[in-house]
């Protein structure tokens, strides 16, 4: 099957094996831009290794990904991220624990404002000007995701679900095409949870960015998403609208074997 | 903040005014001892940029530190260059020796990388010690030429042991300036994210790797440059610079003073120089002194004297 070249991500035959193990099992996916598409499955079922593969943190085993016509297969993370303009958050690792909130936003700002190798070692009155900029910007950030009271706090010593908003916040410094969020909402209070729907809903209404969010969340992925695919044991078991889906025999079958 | 940086500046500018007259109330052993302590500065700063920035363990600066310093004096004796050439070619072949170190080195895990380092110095003293008509082996090269202060040929000779100190004081100062600039940059940014999670970093859109490889060769510069001092000051170089002593102590000035700190790292060269020279009254058991001080140090302040220091200043301002 030919990739989707107009998709915002298009993944055709992504396999990974971890010896004997098959993670994921030839996953054809196309992410038109603009989605909203949610990605669930019972734990083990190859989500994050999918995640991974997509955006350059291990190497897939075979097949090929397309970001918006462009084959990113093989390559680095930080290019994918660049150049793409794909990126993800992460389960675990969420921000800079020792950088304040508004560094953790100005350092994912970087590779707009500096693009260029050598340019990030400037420190005259242009590299300033610009690092003002994307202080600027980080403000407004910050108040567009209710985290402005922040500012300057340690990032390590706010709230998870805080940090976890504020991760969603050095994304959009990045100025990104397609954001993948691999489990926004785990740990969150309801509270902090509904903020993170109302963020991501914003970002991709106003911004037209397009999300692939990994979440066990059932609920919340109701309320957010405009498709849902279901993974079990590396492969695509169901892909249509959450409500049509969560009523699919095999996906209930497959969250009691899980 | 904006205390804290008034508070690091005032420190610095009073530091260095304390430098500045201090000859005036000291003998020439303790000028000495201070102008020693300024040689490990130079080196110093390097480590800390590729410890404490980038995260990366590195035993090969007293090695990038003995390259800068044969190169500076080959220079001086064989061609009569000036010390601000020799000065600046130490820096760069040091760095450019770190580049093929590091293309293979910075692609291993990090305990493979240290032992890389490590496997490089010894490296560097075989050759030191066997590449006879180029560094007379073990007899190593005598007669250095004291720095001239010219354009080109001829200018000033330095001398006198004050001389000597205020043209290591001023190399100090710039070497700082320097220091600061690349840390306050956004590559020092990415340098710092870099440690702290490097596949987070890359997330964020850094090369991780460049980055890495710019703190090795810049930490080899700095060590590189500190070398040539060395040599243009004490006049004699051997292969025993690269032994392990050398790379220990600074070590003991970056993790003591304060890793990823400026400030501790400056202190750091002057406390620990300075208490290895006042242990010299009591010779016998001098290094046993050092190093019951030095884990004393390890257990009061895990991280570093200084950030302890400021921990301390900073605590009745928080009261208020």
């Amino acid at each position: 099957m030919q990739p989707d070249l107009t998709a915002a991500l298009s993944m055709r035959g992504i396999e990974k094996h971890f010896g004997s193990i098959i993670a994921v099992d030839a996953v054809d996916l196309d992410i038109p831009t603009g989605q909203i598409c949610g990605l669930t499955g019972p734990n083990g079922s190859g989500k994050s290794t999918l995640f991974d593969c997509c955006t350059g943190l291990q190497k897939a085993t075979g097949g090929r990904v397309f970001a918006a016509g462009t084959e990113v297969t093989g390559w680095e993370m930080h290019r994918i991220v660049r150049e793409a303009r794909v990126i993800r958050s992460f389960q675990k690792a969420v921000v800079l624990r020792a950088m304040s909130v508004e560094d953790n936003l100005v350092l994912a700002g970087q590779m707009v404002a500096f693009p260029g190798f050598a340019g990030t070692f400037a420190i005259g009155a242009a590299s300033r000007a610009r690092i003002r900029g994307l202080r600027e910007r980080a403000g407004h950030v910050l108040e567009l995701v209710g985290l402005s009271h922040m500012r300057h706090a340690e990032a390590g010593k706010i709230s998870f679900g805080q940090q976890k908003l504020l991760q969603f916040s050095t994304m959009l410094m990045a100025d990104p095409r397609v954001i993948l969020l691999d489990e926004p909402m785990a740990g969150v209070n309801p509270v902090l949870i509904e903020r993170m729907i109302e963020n991501i809903n914003r970002a991709n209404r106003e911004d037209g960015i397009t999300f692939v969010v990994v979440e066990h969340n059932l609920d919340a992925m109701k309320a957010l998403c405009h498709r849902l695919v279901v993974l079990s044991r590396g492969r695509i078991i169901a892909d249509d609208t959450p409500d049509v889906v969560v009523r699919q025999p095999e996906v209930v079958e497959a969250y009691l074997a899980g | 903040m904006g205390s804290d940086m008034r508070l690091r500046i005032g420190g610095f500018a009073g530091f260095l005014a304390l430098l500045l007259v201090a000859p005036a109330f000291l003998g020439e052993y303790q000028v000495h001892a201070l102008i020693v302590s300024l040689t490990f500065l130079l080196p110093a700063l390097g480590l800390n940029l590729i410890l404490g920035y980038a995260g990366m363990l590195s035993f090969a600066q007293m090695a990038f530190f003995g390259i800068g310093a044969y190169v500076s004096a080959l220079m001086a004796m064989r061609w009569g260059t000036p010390f601000w050439l020799n000065f600046l070619a130490a820096g760069v072949v040091a760095g450019v020796v770190a580049l093929p170190l590091g293309i293979p080195a910075l692609r291993l895990r990090k305990y493979s990388f240290v032992m890389c380092t490590l496997g490089f110095a010894v490296i560097a003293q075989t050759l030191a010690k066997n590449w006879v008509s180029v560094t007379r082996g073990d007899l190593g090269l005598s007669n250095v030429p004291r720095p001239m202060l010219g354009l080109w040929s001829g200018g000033i000779e330095i001398r006198g042991i004050t001389s000597y100190y205020y043209l290591a004081l001023g190399l100090s100062v710039i070497a700082v300036l320097a220091f600061l600039a690349i840390v306050s940059s956004p590559a020092g940014r990415y340098m710092i994210a870099i440690r702290e999670d490097e596949t987070l970093a890359a997330s964020v859109g850094a090369p991780t790797w460049r980055y890495r490889m710019a703190a090795f060769v810049l930490s080899g510069v700095f060590a590189g440059c500190g070398g040539s001092f060395y040599v243009h000051y004490y006049t004699v170089i051997s292969p025993t610079i690269f032994d392990p002593y050398y790379g220990n102590t600074l070590l003991v000035i970056v993790l003591g003073g304060g890793v990823g700190t400026l400030g501790g790292v400056v202190a750091g060269s002057f406390i620990f120089v300075a208490l290895s020279e006042v242990l010299r009254v009591a010779p016998d058991i001098r290094m046993i002194a050092y190093g019951l001080l030095l884990i004393v140090v390890v257990f009061g302040c895990p991280e570093g004297l200084l950030p302890l220091l400021m921990r301390k200043l900073r605590r009745p301002t928080h009261a208020t």
